[in-house]
C-alpha cells in the first residue's frame, strides 16, 4: 500500500472550507451571516495553519480576527443598525470591480507561488509542512535579533515595521477614543 | 497512538493476507481512528463534565441556601437529575421566534460548543513524558485562551438572530465583556508562560514539580497576586457570576438565550460549564502545579518517568499509573476552582456592566501589567523564586536556536533541514 | 438625578447609537408581578421610563360597595396580597372608625402582634426580592425561610397562609390559640440573631453597595410632592410615620409601646451602633438608604412584637368580637390611613345608613411609590431599573386594586 501524503488530503479540506466560505462572504446580503461566513473562512485559514506547523500563527489569527476584529465588526452593526437585520444589496458594477481586483490579486499570489522552488515538487512540499515547532524565533525576530539566522549576525530584524505597526495602531485607538468621546450639549433651553 | 491504531490494522492485514499484506505506520487509518478516539473522549469531558458540575452547582446552591438540593433521581444523592433533565430537554419543542434568522439562530449553540470544544484539544491532562493531551501544540496556553475568546462569537449571533431585545442586550454586553477580558487574562497568562520560558502547557506544568512550594503560585508576590487576578478574569471571560450579564435574569429576562429552548439551550449551557471548566484547567497548570500533588508522593515512590519505580518495571507502566494520578490531581483542583465560581456566584449580587468594565480596564488590566513586569523583574534576580525552587534545568525549554549548533536553514520564511531527510 | 451618569439629554456623541424601546414587563422577572415599563434606552443608558399599569385590576373597590364591610374583608387580603394582615387591619380600623367603636384592650395588643409580624413578612420579602432583582439568589432563600415561619404562626392563628382575614372589623376573627405567643416569641429569639447575617450578605457587601449607592436618590422635597409614603420617604429622611403620627384611632393602638420611627437624623440611625455603619458612598434617599431603612424596622418590629406579647398578656377583655355581618353603618363617611409595610394605606368609606356602603375606595401608597419611579430612572442603566423599582418595593396588587 502506496504513503499517502494525508497532509495533503487535510490541506485540501480546509482550502476548500476556505475558499467555500468566502464565497459565502461574498454572495450573502446580510452582514451579519457575511460576517458569520468569514469567521468561519477565516477558521479554517487558521486551520491551514496548524496543518503547516505553524500553531502560532493559527492561533493569531483565531484570536486576532475571529475573537477581536469580527466580534468587534458585528457590535458595531448591533449597535448602529436602523433595522433588525441589514441587509445589504451588491450592484454588478461594484462586483465588477471587486472580481478585476480579486483576479488580479489571485494572479499575483499564483505567480509568487510557483515562483518557490520548494513548493515545485511534492517532495519539498512536505518537508515544506514540518518547520521547526517554535514561535520563538518569530518573536524574537519582531523584536530585531534574527536568532532563526546565527550564522549571519548582522541580519536586519523587523523592529522597525513592529514599531511602526504599534504606533500605527495607537493613532488608531486615540482617534476612535477621540471620535467616540462624549461632549456636553452648549445650552438647551427646553 | 495513530501508530498503535496502525499496528493493529496491520495484525489484522497480515493475518487475512496470510503474510502478503502490510499497513505503513502512518496510515491514514490509525490518524483517522485516533483523531476520532480523542474527539470522542473529549467530547464526554465537556457533556459528562457538565452533567457533574450541573449536579454540583445545585448541591452547592442548596447548601449554601440551606437547603437540600436534589435527593431523588438516581438514589441518594439525586445523581442522575442532570441526566434527567437532560432527557426532559431533548424532549421539549425546539422553538425559534417568528422574527428571527433562521440559519443563525440554529448554528449558533455549535459555535459555542465547538468553541468550547476546541479548547480541550490542546489541555493536557497530565505531563511527560507520554502527556495526556490531544494535540500537543508549542503555543497551547496562548491556543487556548484564542479559543476562550471564539466561544463569544456563538453568544453574539444567537442574540442578533434572535429578533429579541433582550437577548440583543445581553449579546452585546458579552461582547463587550468578553473582549474587553481577553486582555488581563492574557496578560496573567503570560507570567508563569514567562517563568517557564514556554507556552507549552506540558512544559508550563512539568516545571512545577516537586513540593507545592514549586508552584507559580507560590514563585514570589507578583505571582500570587496573578492568580487571583488571572480567577477574576477568567470568571469574568466565561460569564460566571457576579460577571452574568449576559444572562442577567433580573434585567434582561435571560440575556441572549432567552428565546432558546431545548436541546439548543442545553448546548449553551454545555458550552458555558465547558468553558469553565477549561479556565480552571488552565489556572491549575499555569499557577497550581498542574498534576504534580502538593507532596511529590510518586516522586518518592520514583514512579516518574526518570524514577527507579519506572526503571525496573516494565516500561511505561509506573509512568502512566504516575500520569492517571496526575489527571486527578488536576481535574481535582479544577473542580475546586470551580466550585469556588459557584461559591461566588450563590453568595454575590451581580455588578453592573459600567462596573464590570470598570474592574476589567482599571483594575485587572494594569494590575495584571504591573505583575507582569515584577514577576519579569524578580525572575532576573532571584530565579528560584520566593521558596529556593529546586532548579530542574532538564525540563527547561531549550529552543534550537540556543544548542547553536546546526542552525536551521531557512528559505522563504519556511525551514527545510536537509540532514533530517 | 443619578450621580453615576449625566443626563443623556445633555450629553451629545459624534457617533450615535440607535435608540431603542424596550418592553420591560408586564412579563418579566424582577417587575414583581405584573408592572410593565416601556424603556427608551439608548445603548445600556436609560433616557425615559413610562410605568404601565393596570394588569392586575379586580374592580376591588366596586365590588366592596356591593358587600357589606366584613365581607370585603377577603379582598383587602388581594390588595397588598404580600402584607394582608394590615390590609385587613386598615379596612377595619376605617368601618371601625365610621361606627365608633371601642376595641377591648387585649384585642389591642392582638392587633398590635399581628401588624407587626404581618410587616416583618412582607420587608423579609422586600430584603430578598431586592437581592434578587441585584442578581444574588441566595438571601431571597433566607428570607423566605424566615417568613415560612411567620407564616406558620399566621397558619396557627387564622388558618390560612397568604390571605388571612384574620383581623376583621370588630377585632379579630378568633383569638391567638394556647401556647401561640411562646412560639412567636422562640421564633423572634432565633430570628433577631440573624438579622445580623442578612447585612453581611447584602447590606455591607461591596457589591451591594456598588450597585445602590447613589442610584436612584429621592430628594425629601421629590418624595413628597409625588405623595410618597413608608419607608420610601423615611430612606429620603423624612420622619414621619403614622403609627406615630396619624389619627388617634389609629395611634391609640399603639399607645405605651416604646419604638423608633426609623430614619436618618443628624447623620445617625436609631440605634444604628448595633448594626453597619452607613457606607460612605451612600447619599441620603437612594436604593441603599431605603433597603436599610427596611431591615431597621425590622428590628424595631420584633422589639414592638416582644412589648405587645407581654401587653396581650397583661390585658383582659377579649379579643373582640367581629361585628354582625350585616350590621347596619351608620349614615356618614370617614377614612382612615394607616401605616402599612410599604407606605400610607387608606382606606375611604361613605355610608348612607345602609349595610352596604354607598362608596368604598382604597388609596395605595405602592401606586405614589413608583409614580416617582421615571424620575429616578432618568439617565441610569438599565441594570439600575429593576434596583430603583426593587427598592421601592411595590406590590402590583395594591396599585392596580
Amino acid at each position: 500500500m502506496s504513503q499517502i501524503h494525508w497532509e495533503t488530503a487535510w490541506f485540501y479540506v480546509f482550502a476548500l472550507l476556505a475558499c467555500g466560505f468566502a464565497l459565502a462572504v461574498v454572495f450573502a446580503s446580510s452582514i451579519v451571516r457575511m460576517a458569520f461566513y468569514l469567521v468561519l473562512c477565516l477558521a479554517s485559514t487558521a486551520g491551514l495553519f496548524f496543518l503547516a506547523g505553524a500553531d502560532f500563527v493559527g492561533a493569531m489569527q483565531l484570536m486576532i480576527y475571529v475573537g477581536g476584529t469580527l466580534v468587534l465588526l458585528i457590535f458595531g452593526v448591533m449597535l448602529t443598525s436602523q433595522a433588525q437585520f441589514v441587509k445589504m444589496r451588491t450592484g454588478s458594477g461594484e462586483l465588477l470591480i471587486a472580481f478585476a481586483i480579486g483576479a488580479a490579486l489571485f494572479a499575483l499570489l499564483a505567480g509568487v507561488a510557483m515562483n518557490v522552488p520548494e513548493w515545485r515538487s511534492a517532495e519539498g512540499a512536505i518537508s515544506a509542512s514540518t518547520p521547526p515547532h517554535t514561535a520563538t524565533p518569530l518573536a524574537m525576530g519582531l523584536l530585531g535579533a534574527r536568532v532563526d539566522r546565527p550564522l549571519a549576525p548582522d541580519a536586519a530584524g523587523y523592529l522597525l515595521v513592529f514599531e511602526i505597526v504599534s504606533v500605527h495602531l495607537l493613532v488608531v485607538l486615540v482617534g476612535a477614543a477621540y471620535l467616540a468621546r462624549a461632549k456636553r450639549r452648549r445650552i438647551s433651553h427646553d | 497512538m495513530a501508530e498503535f491504531f496502525n499496528y493493529l490494522l496491520d495484525c489484522g492485514a497480515y493475518a487475512l493476507s496470510g503474510g502478503r499484506w502490510s499497513v505503513a505506520p502512518d496510515n491514514l487509518f490509525g490518524v483517522v481512528v485516533t483523531a476520532l478516539v480523542q474527539v470522542i473522549i473529549l467530547l464526554h469531558v465537556i457533556a459528562v463534565g457538565a452533567l457533574i458540575f450541573i449536579w454540583l452547582e445545585r448541591k452547592v446552591a442548596g447548601r449554601i441556601q440551606d437547603r437540600l438540593g436534589p435527593t431523588r433521581v438516581g438514589g441518594k444523592f439525586g445523581w442522575l437529575q442532570t441526566l434527567a433533565d437532560g432527557i426532559k430537554l431533548i424532549t421539549k419543542e425546539d422553538l425559534m421566534p417568528a422574527g428571527a434568522d433562521g440559519f443563525l439562530f440554529k448554528a449558533a449553540p455549535y459555535v459555542s460548543m465547538a468553541a468550547a470544544l476546541a479548547a480541550y484539544f490542546a489541555l493536557p491532562f497530565a505531563g511527560s513524558p507520554l502527556p495526556f493531551v490531544a494535540q500537543q501544540l508549542n503555543v497551547a496556553a496562548f491556543f487556548i485562551v484564542a479559543v476562550l475568546g471564539l466561544e463569544v462569537f456563538g453568544v453574539i449571533l444567537a442574540g442578533y438572530s434572535s429578533a429579541s431585545k433582550w437577548a440583543l442586550f445581553g449579546s452585546m454586553r458579552e461582547a463587550a465583556q468578553v473582549v474587553s477580558y481577553e486582555v488581563p487574562l492574557g496578560l496573567c497568562a503570560v507570567v508563569p508562560v514567562m517563568l517557564a520560558g514556554s507556552m507549552d502547557l506540558v512544559v508550563v506544568g512539568d516545571t512545577q514539580r516537586g513540593l507545592f512550594t514549586n508552584w507559580y503560585l507560590f514563585h514570589d508576590p507578583f505571582t500570587f497576586v496573578v492568580f487571583w487576578v488571572y480567577f477574576t478574569c477568567g470568571t469574568a471571560s466565561v460569564n460566571r457570576a457576579p460577571f452574568d450579564l449576559a444572562e442577567a435574569e433580573s434585567e434582561l429576562v435571560a440575556g441572549f438565550h432567552t428565546e432558546y429552548s431545548g436541546l439548543r439551550w442545553s448546548f449553551f449551557f454545555m458550552a458555558e460549564y465547558g468553558s469553565m471548566f477549561t479556565v480552571s484547567m488552565l489556572a491549575a497548570i499555569l499557577f497550581l502545579g498542574g498534576w504534580h500533588g502538593p507532596l511529590p508522593v510518586t516522586e518518592w515512590l520514583g514512579m516518574q518517568a526518570d524514577g527507579w519505580l519506572e526503571y525496573s518495571t516494565s516500561p511505561g507502566i509506573a509512568a502512566y499509573l504516575c500520569n492517571l494520578i496526575g489527571m486527578t490531581n488536576v481535574v481535582l483542583k479544577a473542580g475546586l476552582l470551580v466550585t469556588v465560581m459557584m461559591w461566588a456566584r450563590w453568595t454575590l449580587p451581580r455588578l453592573r456592566i459600567d462596573q464590570v468594565m470598570t474592574t476589567c480596564l482599571k483594575y485587572c488590566t494594569p494590575i495584571a501589567a504591573v505583575m507582569f513586569v515584577g514577576a519579569a523583574v524578580w525572575q532576573a534576580a532571584l530565579p528560584r523564586g520566593l521558596m529556593l525552587r529546586t532548579p530542574l534545568a532538564n525540563i527547561a525549554a531549550s529552543e534550537p536556536w540556543q544548542r547553536g549548533a546546526e542552525p536551521v536553514v531557512q528559505t522563504s520564511g519556511i525551514a527545510v533541514d536537509k540532514e533530517a531527510r | 438625578m443619578p450621580a453615576t451618569i449625566d443626563d443623556p439629554r445633555i450629553i451629545e456623541f459624534d457617533v450615535r447609537t440607535e435608540e431603542m424601546l424596550v418592553n420591560m414587563g408586564p412579563q418579566h422577572p424582577s417587575t414583581h408581578g405584573v408592572l410593565r415599563l416601556v424603556l427608551r434606552t439608548d445603548g445600556e443608558i436609560v433616557s425615559e421610563v413610562t410605568p404601565h399599569i393596570g394588569y392586575l385590576h379586580r374592580c376591588a373597590e366596586k365590588i366592596g360597595e356591593n358587600l357589606t364591610p366584613r365581607q370585603w374583608i377577603p379582598y383587602t387580603d388581594r390588595m397588598d396580597y404580600l402584607a394582608g394582615m394590615n390590609m385587613n387591619l386598615g379596612w377595619s380600623l376605617c368601618v371601625e372608625k365610621l361606627l365608633k367603636y371601642e376595641l377591648p384592650e387585649r384585642g389591642r395588643h392582638l392587633r398590635v402582634i399581628i401588624a407587626e409580624l404581618g410587616r416583618m413578612a412582607s420587608h423579609l420579602v422586600g430584603m430578598g426580592a431586592y437581592g434578587l432583582d441585584l442578581g444574588t439568589f441566595s438571601p431571597f432563600l433566607y428570607a423566605f425561610r424566615e417568613r415560612e415561619r411567620i407564616l406558620d404562626l399566621f397558619e396557627e392563628a387564622c388558618g390560612a397562609r397568604l390571605t388571612y382575614s384574620y383581623l376583621t372589623v370588630g377585632g379579630a376573627t378568633a383569638d391567638l390559640p394556647h401556647g401561640w405567643t411562646d412560639k412567636c416569641l422562640a421564633f423572634l429569639d432565633q430570628f433577631e440573631p440573624v438579622i445580623a447575617e442578612y447585612h453581611t450578605l447584602l447590606t455591607t457587601n461591596a457589591i451591594f453597595v456598588k450597585r445602590t449607592a447613589k442610584i436612584g436618590i429621592l430628594s425629601p422635597e421629590m418624595a413628597i410632592d409625588y405623595g410618597c409614603s413608608g419607608p420610601v420617604t423615611r430612606g429620603s429622611g423624612i420622619d414621619f410615620d403614622l403609627r406615630r403620627d396619624g389619627e388617634p384611632i389609629y395611634t391609640s393602638m399603639y399607645e405605651g409601646y416604646q419604638f423608633e420611627v426609623i430614619c436618618e437624623r443628624n447623620g445617625h440611625y436609631p440605634n444604628d451602633h448595633a448594626y453597619p455603619a452607613v457606607p460612605r458612598e451612600a447619599v441620603l434617599g437612594d436604593c441603599w438608604h431605603r433597603f436599610y431603612v427596611r431591615m431597621l424596622e425590622v428590628v424595631q418590629s420584633i422589639g414592638l412584637i416582644r412589648q405587645a406579647i407581654e401587653n396581650y398578656h397583661r390585658s383582659s377583655g377579649s379579643h373582640g368580637e367581629p361585628i354582625k355581618l350585616n350590621q347596619k353603618l351608620p349614615k356618614g363617611e370617614a377614612y382612615l390611613e394607616t401605616e402599612a409595610p410599604r407606605g400610607q394605606m387608606g382606606f375611604g368609606i361613605v355610608s348612607r345608613g345602609e349595610a352596604i356602603p354607598w362608596r368604598v375606595r382604597a388609596r395605595s401608597s405602592s401606586f405614589s411609590n413608583l409614580a416617582v419611579c421615571p424620575e429616578l430612572c432618568r439617565g441610569c442603566l438599565i441594570a439600575d431599573v429593576p434596583a430603583v423599582v426593587g427598592s421601592l418595593d411595590v406590590v402590583m396588587g395594591e396599585i392596580d386594586r
